[in-house]
């Protein structure tokens, strides 16, 4: 479902630039949920919003759902859904109306439209306050719209760059537990987060990636290859010498 | 789970301006700010506009009509004529007209009177001799010499006054005398004229005075607060929507960037159109208030169509002002990364608005055909012009000129073109916008780029696009500037401000950014042989030639002898130049000097900051338009920007077809060149016509010589373009 191969990022900085993607290469087959994890300024969230279409590849490619971000963004954009740690809501409009707003975006009749908010709202738990604008909810609650907003189109797959950390402890495993769900209804999941316990026994498989290089891609087991500590000593494990060198 | 179908084009504009709407209603703040203060803002500047005119008038009254005349008679027939004056001006049927409402005559001997007079205890002294009153009642025609103050100059109402009592005793006498010979008093009476339903005529006319200035000033006032309704809907659907960080959601949404700009720029639009429509409402309501405050007396204001016309026509021409605001605001907010940031950017712009707009209320801007087109600019001189058309004045000697020549085709043409320009604009600044909305340095940069301004900036081998436009603005504030301290005389005048407008600026500005001089100057030879070079100048050598002809033949076409005085008195000045000098004076001042300076200039740092190094053809072309409208914006006079433009276009191409700024250089010294080597081996009787201003057509020869050298330049050009390696392309 997301086949990235060689991808490159360069930004301008001043005068020069900086290779903020280093030769990546992954794939994340359907219904996989996949962590994408690394410290701040690894790569992360370029290669993700390179992935969303937010940023052009300098080289190489990345194929989301079939499609090239680079020859068919709006492709890509069809079949995905986004959500940023710095995602927003807009403030004035309820979470009904963002949902009917991004519905009309994606070309949903008023039927479908009106079918999709009403089975977000259940699954998503909106209800409570699917008619309060956005500007009033808590936290959590606007997490829940924006994610519900990044599936509005029933997006095969869901690209999530650090969706908990605004959320506490509470609201942080309610979502995680949600997207458990929409990874047993087929869905594709790359998601980054710093906290890695959250995540240990929810992903297939991590990918660990520093200085904008995958250094290590496989599952739990095969990270932490029967070491004590869990992920986040293997985590340690692969990181510490690359920073060290 | 599936794709959504059928994305982007219209359905997701409107959903985006649907969305962006619904959040604009939400902001009561913006709402009032925007749609409800323009209707108390009129009322309460009418009303002190009102009270200043009525002020006015009053000072006037007191000043005009003054109805006091003290006059002091001495001589031995004083007291009589004195009599006769008390006489005339208690009869009957009242006195005369213009009669002095406090009439005072004192009797004094003559030195006494003049002692009076220049005291100021008296207006006017008369000396009334022995025989005056035998003489009125007579036949003969007696003398009065009106002495009046030396010292203190009388207001112009003692004249007047004086001469109404004393056409009052000459008409008596004069009825008399018809009486006496047996004639009746209408002999002399032909007409009696009488005004009915008038107003007191001097508080008319001092407002209708000023009303002509007041109702341009409300036009271009009606042009910037249409315009600032577009700044807070602007400022919230990019800049706003970045602090919120939900721009991004957008961005990914299955449709395009300019799908996304067009969906937010209905929204601003369709606000800025009702702050339009608010506005107009209040003037209309205003006006019809005023209307019943102040004395307008006949014949000022319009008749019941002319109101409906003139409004409706200012109405269509404002949409352009609505349409070019919003994309405007637009374009300036995308670059912005916060609300803050983009309500600074936008301080310039509501200035910038106000000089284009106040522009249109200059003397001679009603005979400029073409301003129309000029964005703010166009659509108040429409409205003006329409106001002037409509207008049921009967005084004509007090319309301006430009009033008075309006006809109705003017208007429709104006208009046409107003409307086709400002779709232009907007269209153009939409692109723009797209480009600026996804671009990733602007989108994810961080808080630091602003406050990095003054630091210099690390080498780079090409002008960003911030520096292409700080060039460009530089160049035409040292135009500006260098006019000055400029010298009178043409030749230095003309060195002066090729070195204050183009060399100085693009030194500095190179210096300061340290950037690659060949690659932002395209300073490379024109292929990778000698053959190619020689063959792509003579195609720029034959494409500079042709234009120029062509450029003539369709402006005298166009214009004929048309031109606007500036116009006129550049041509004569610069036949003078090239015909007091040798020709490789006039060709070196003219044509090769602009072209080396205007070059590196325009179709150096401009083109090359806006295309980048390898630009898609997308943005060469956006890039090629944009530095052509700069370079004909630069040439200042309306009548040559037409082809300056088409020239910047033709360079621009060649400069990026070619990735050489030679054969640019080339064409445009012979552009430049063909005008001054045709003056100097022009016949005395060919400038006589010329100078004349006669002629409205170049000769057969000179179109097929422009036509033929414009498909030789292009063949020519495709012929040493053949062939060539992607590298060398």
């Amino acid at each position: 479902m997301i086949d990235v191969v060689e991808l490159v990022k360069e930004y301008r900085s001043g005068g020069g630039t900086v290779r903020a993607v280093d030769g990546v290469s992954f794939s994340v087959r359907q219904g996989e949920m996949v962590g994408l994890l690394g410290g701040n300024g690894a790569g992360k969230t370029t290669t993700m919003r390179t992935l969303a279409t937010l940023l052009k590849p300098t080289s190489g490619t990345a194929v989301v759902a079939g499609r090239d971000v680079r020859r068919d963004p709006i492709g890509v954009r069809r079949s995905m859904g986004y959500v940023s740690a710095t995602t927003g809501v807009p403030d004035r409009l309820t979470p009904r109306e963002l949902l009917d707003s991004f519905g009309r975006l994606h070309g949903l009749g008023p039927n479908r439209r009106g079918e999709q908010t009403a089975r977000l709202t259940e699954t998503l738990d909106l209800g409570s306050f699917i008619d309060r604008p956005c500007g009033r909810l808590s936290s959590g609650q606007r997490q829940r719209v924006s994610l519900a907003r990044a599936l509005v189109h029933d997006p095969a797959v869901l690209v999530l760059d650090e969706p908990t950390s605004a959320l506490d402890v509470l609201g942080s495993r309610d979502l995680l537990e949600l997207l458990a769900t929409l990874r047993a209804e087929g869905r594709t999941i790359l998601l980054s987060t710093h906290r890695l316990h959250e995540i240990e026994h929810r992903c297939d498989r991590f990918l660990i990636i520093s200085a904008g290089r995958i250094l290590a891609d496989g599952t739990l087991d095969a990270l932490t290859d029967g070491r004590q500590g869990g992920l986040e000593e293997a985590f340690f494990a692969t990181v510490q010498p690359e920073a060290a060198s | 789970m599936n794709a959504s179908q059928h994305t982007g084009g219209w359905a997701a504009r409107l959903a985006i301006a649907r969305r962006d709407l619904l959040e604009f209603i939400r902001d009561r703040r913006a709402v009032f700010i925007t749609l409800v203060m323009p209707m108390a803002m009129y009322p309460l500047l009418a009303l002190s506009s009102t009270l200043g005119i009525r002020s006015a008038i009053t000072e006037l009254d007191n000043r005009e009509a003054v109805t006091r005349l003290d006059l002091v008679l001495s001589g031995n027939d004083a007291e009589s004529f004195a009599a006769r004056v008390a006489g005339i001006a208690s009869r009957s049927e009242g006195p005369p007209e213009g009669w002095p409402g406090n009439l005072t005559i004192r009797l004094a001997d003559e030195a006494d009177a003049l002692s009076l007079i220049d005291e100021g205890g008296a207006d006017a002294s008369i000396v009334i001799d022995r025989g005056t009153m035998a003489g009125l009642d007579g036949d003969g025609t007696v003398s009065l010499d009106v002495r009046l103050s030396t010292v203190r100059p009388p207001g112009r109402h003692v004249r007047d006054h004086v001469v109404t009592v004393l056409r009052g005793v000459a008409d008596e006498a004069k009825i008399a005398r018809l009486a006496r010979a047996g004639l009746p008093a209408s002999l002399v009476e032909p007409i009696r004229i009488g005004f009915s339903g008038v107003d007191d005529p001097s508080r008319a006319s001092a407002v209708r005075e000023i009303l002509p200035t007041a109702v341009a000033a409300v036009l271009v006032l009606l042009a910037l607060l249409t315009a600032t309704g577009a700044f807070y809907p602007a400022i919230d659907a990019i800049a706003g929507e970045k602090e919120r960080g939900t721009i991004e959601t957008l961005l990914i949404a299955p449709c395009t960037p300019f799908d996304t700009v067009c969906g937010k720029f209905l929204a601003v639009f369709a606000v800025t159109l009702a702050t339009l429509l608010a506005n107009a409402l209040s003037i209309a309501l205003t006006a019809s208030v005023l209307v019943r405050l102040l004395p307008l007396g006949p014949g000022s204001g319009l008749h019941a169509g002319g109101a409906a016309a003139c409004v409706l026509i200012t109405l269509v021409a404002y949409l352009g002002v609505a349409a070019i605001a919003a994309a405007l605001c637009l374009a300036v907010t995308a670059a912005s990364k916060s609300a803050k940031e983009a309500q600074n950017t936008l301080t310039p712009v509501v200035m910038l608005i106000a000089a284009l707009a106040a522009s249109a209320l200059l003397p001679a801007a009603g005979t400029r055909r073409w301003l129309p087109v000029v964005p703010f600019t166009g659509q108040v001189a429409v409205a003006r012009a329409t106001l002037g058309l409509f207008s049921d004045r009967s005084d004509d000697d007090a319309r301006t000129a430009a009033e008075a020549t309006v006809q109705p085709p003017d208007i429709v043409f104006g208009l046409t073109a107003s409307l086709v320009s400002s779709a232009l604009f907007t269209w153009l600044l939409l692109h723009l916008t797209a480009g600026l909305i996804s671009d990733e340095e602007i989108l994810f940069r961080g808080p630091d780029a602003a406050a990095s301004g003054l630091r210099r900036p690390r080498p780079q081998r090409i002008p960003s696009i911030g520096q292409g436009f700080a060039a460009t603005l530089a160049g035409f504030a040292a135009l500006w500037y260098s006019q000055g301290f400029s010298p009178e005389e043409f030749v230095p005048a003309l060195l002066v401000q090729q070195a204050s407008a183009v060399l100085v600026p693009l030194a500095v500005m190179a210096w300061w950014q340290r950037i690659d001089t060949r690659a932002t100057y395209s300073l490379r030879w024109p292929g990778s042989s000698g053959s190619r070079v020689a063959a792509t100048c003579a195609a720029a050598l034959l494409l500079g030639v042709g234009l120029f002809l062509a450029g003539a033949a369709v402006a005298l076409a166009a214009w004929g002898g048309d031109v606007s005085a500036e116009a006129r008195q550049l041509a004569e000045r610069l036949v003078a130049l090239v015909r007091g000098a040798p020709a490789w004076h006039g060709v070196l001042l003219l044509a090769v000097m602009p072209a080396v300076c205007e070059e590196l200039l325009f179709r150096g740092w401009v083109l090359s900051s806006f295309a980048g190094e390898r630009p898609a053809p997308r943005r060469a072309c956006v890039a090629v338009v944009v530095q052509a409208a700069a370079f004909a914006a630069f040439h200042l006079l309306p009548e040559r920007m037409p082809q300056t433009f088409v020239l910047g276009l033709v360079l621009g191409g060649l400069t990026l077809a070619t990735r050489s700024i030679l054969p640019a250089m080339i064409a445009h010294a012979a552009h430049n060149a063909t005008p001054v080597l045709l003056i100097t081996t022009a016949s005395a009787g060919d400038l006589a016509s010329l100078e004349a201003g006669g002629a409205t057509a170049l000769p057969p020869w000179v179109v097929a010589t422009a036509i033929g050298c414009l498909a030789g330049g292009g063949l020519l050009l495709v012929a040493a373009r053949q062939g060539l390696s992607t590298r060398d392309r």
